[in-house]
């Protein structure tokens, strides 16, 4: 043994080794319609970012000398009925989607994998008694109870914090079963009998084993929860329950379509933050997609 | 490695196996798998995958479990290691009851007994670099150990067991299954552990690759001081291994002897049969060959008596109705069948 010990270099450089993530990810930078995506959303989330250098308008002031003005060199989107600038709106109308969309998505994806992964690891009478708690919450029709608690906090809470908390406190159901599900079957592996067994605790087992192994399949799943999270932003926010009227977002801006008038007469008010809207979904659904495609060791792609 | 010499003359270690200490008796064992059905998920019935096992392990020697797919040797081996809970029955690792030793005692225990898996494949975690998973460990006992001594011991063990240095950056995709098997017994050898349970540890293995990791399995043995549980089907396999044999079926063992005996002179009718059915090198020596009829017994419904009076070509009426019990036969042979005696 001593002379093996002197023979081992401590020394040996990593090399460069492919790691199934770094596999992962060459996969996905070939996948050209997912790296557009990503592109696109980078783009907007920067432009969203840094909005305040960008324009200097300002958002919430109504300005009736420009009511309802077409596209301009001033304007570049034109002003909305109330003389704001639409395109300044529309950056900061990001701002808020996007920051819905992603707080609502980590929040939903952190509470359903600990609610799915404790659930599927631990089995039994923990598993009985987590699913049925995650049936009650799917169980929430989800735009009623936003509309609900809307009313009864009516200018008393209201605001971008609540709307996030309410959506991640009723969304995590699904999230929860499909961890679970993965769970299930990927503790059946051996490595997870060899983890118990070479004395790692349950948390360890969870977070080093189990969760490295399901993670593609929740990051996939973020990514469809984040497009929907934006959607649901919008639609309640179209509709009036959703942020505030004063504060910019997709769907409040989208909600001045409502009018006859706007609609027929004034595109330049309503297809920006649409189009803005959808190409933002399609990109993130993209980008799951290649994502879900780099992460399959079976594709070719 | 005062038992060096004991080893080297394995032969005569197991005749003299008596005087030595024991390091694992299991007695009584049963382990039972509910099978949940109807509206209320109620228990309908247990399929007995363990049932009444005795059997105890000396220190130092070997024990080979045989028997045929679904009889429930590698369920002994896990339940051996507290990786599923016993319905019944007592296991003492080292003079002590760990039957019902649970939580941060049992973690604490752990520690000694140590597992080699079936498939080399599905016992890695594709997402860790071999140096963290044989690290492990070492780190779950060991935390305020330096990482660069623990670097220094997992660089030692991969050499022990035939790999290189630069192993220790690679996943454990980039390995072959012979390979892939050497870690999992790097990880295992990492706590320094009495007992290593190998669980058809070359099952999966090509044929070449097989002698390879059984003598790795052999060296590591002296060098360690290691007694081995050797769970296998493969009869060749376990009497190359082994130093006493165990022979299971459905749940129950039949008979257990030192593997000269198991082979010379098999005294329960399964044995026979499974002892017939190895390959003769030589062919002028014609062996006469039992051919059991029909299909192993559900262990969810096993026959009444003895199990194995459905298939043995000595039944008699009795043997349906009467259990026949594991008993001392000739000394250090033992087997459970009333026609022997």
């Amino acid at each position: 043994m001593a002379e093996l010990a002197d023979k081992t270099n401590l020394h040996i450089k990593p090399q460069k080794r492919m790691s199934p993530w770094a596999v992962a990810r060459r996969k996905f930078m070939k996948n050209k319609l997912a790296m557009v995506s990503l592109f696109f959303l980078m783009t907007i989330s920067i432009l969203s970012f840094l909005a305040p250098y960008i324009t200097t308008a300002d958002i919430s002031r109504v300005n009736i000398g420009s009511m309802s003005l077409e596209p301009s060199a001033e304007h570049w989107f034109g002003t909305d009925k109330s003389g704001r600038d639409v395109f300044t709106r529309l950056l900061y109308g990001g701002r808020v989607s996007l920051l819905v969309g992603i707080s609502c998505t980590m929040l939903i994806i952190m509470f359903g994998t600990l609610i799915g992964a404790l659930a599927g690891f631990f089995g039994g009478l923990v598993d009985t008694m987590l699913m049925r708690f995650t049936d009650f919450i799917l169980n929430f029709p989800l735009l009623v109870f936003v509309i609900v608690l809307n009313a009864v906090f009516f200018g008393k809470l209201g605001g971008v914090p609540v709307l996030i908390a309410v959506i991640s406190v009723l969304g995590w159901g699904g999230v929860a079963r499909l961890v679970r599900s993965k769970i299930l079957s990927e503790k059946e592996n051996e490595y997870i009998l060899s983890a118990i067994s070479i004395g790692s605790r349950p948390s360890k087992v969870i977070l080093k084993h189990l969760i490295p192994n399901v993670l593609s399949t929740i990051i996939v799943q973020a990514t469809i929860t984040f497009a929907a999270m934006i959607v649901v932003e919008s639609g309640l926010s179209y509709l009036g329950f959703g942020v505030p009227a004063e504060t910019p977002s997709w769907g409040n801006m989208l909600s001045a379509s409502r009018e006859p008038d706007v609609l027929q007469n004034m595109p330049w008010i309503w297809i920006p933050p649409a189009l803005t809207l959808i190409i933002t979904i399609l990109s993130i659904n993209f980008i799951g997609e290649g994502i879900k495609d780099a992460l399959n060791p079976k594709s070719l792609r | 490695m005062n038992n060096i010499i004991d080893l080297k003359n394995k032969d005569k270690a197991a005749s003299s196996h008596t005087k030595k200490e024991t390091l694992l008796e299991v007695i009584n064992l049963k382990t039972h798998y509910p099978i949940k059905g109807g509206f209320f998920r109620r228990t309908i019935s247990h399929v007995k995958a363990v049932d009444n096992v005795s059997f105890s392990v000396k220190k130092g020697e070997t024990l080979g479990l045989v028997g045929e797919s679904g009889c429930g040797k590698s369920t002994a081996g896990r339940t051996i290691l507290k990786l599923l809970n016993p319905t019944a029955g007592k296991i003492m690792f080292d003079g002590e009851d760990i039957t019902n030793l649970r939580g941060s005692k049992l973690r604490q225990r752990r520690k000694d007994f140590q597992m080699v898996f079936q498939d080399p494949y599905a016992s890695l975690n594709p997402m860790q670099m071999v140096g963290d998973i044989i690290t492990e460990p070492i780190h779950n006992y060991y935390p305020k150990k330096k990482s660069r001594e623990i670097k220094q011991e997992v660089l030692e063990l991969l050499n022990r067991v035939g790999l290189p240095d630069d192993a220790y950056y690679k996943y454990a995709h980039e390995f072959s299954g012979g390979q892939r098997q050497r870690i999992g017994i790097a990880r295992a050898l990492a706590l320094k552990p009495k007992l290593i349970i190998a669980d058809e540890p070359v099952s999966a293995l090509d044929v070449s690759v097989q002698s390879q990791v059984l003598n790795l399995l052999n060296e590591l043995q002296d060098d360690f001081d290691l007694t081995y549980l050797f769970i296998a089907h493969d009869l060749s396999v376990v009497k190359h291994m082994s130093d006493r044999i165990g022979i299971m079926y459905l749940g129950h063992i039949v008979e257990i002897a030192d593997k000269h005996s198991i082979y010379k002179e098999p005294l329960h009718p399964y044995t026979q049969a499974l002892i017939s059915a190895v390959p003769e090198p030589d062919p002028k020596r014609k062996k006469q060959r039992i051919v059991l009829q029909g299909d192993v017994p559900s262990p969810e419904n096993p026959p009444s008596g003895c199990p194995f009076h459905t298939r043995c070509p000595m039944a008699v009426d009795k043997c349906s109705t009467i259990t026949p019990e594991l008993k001392e036969v000739k000394p250090g042979h033992h087997a459970a069948c009333i026609l022997v005696d």
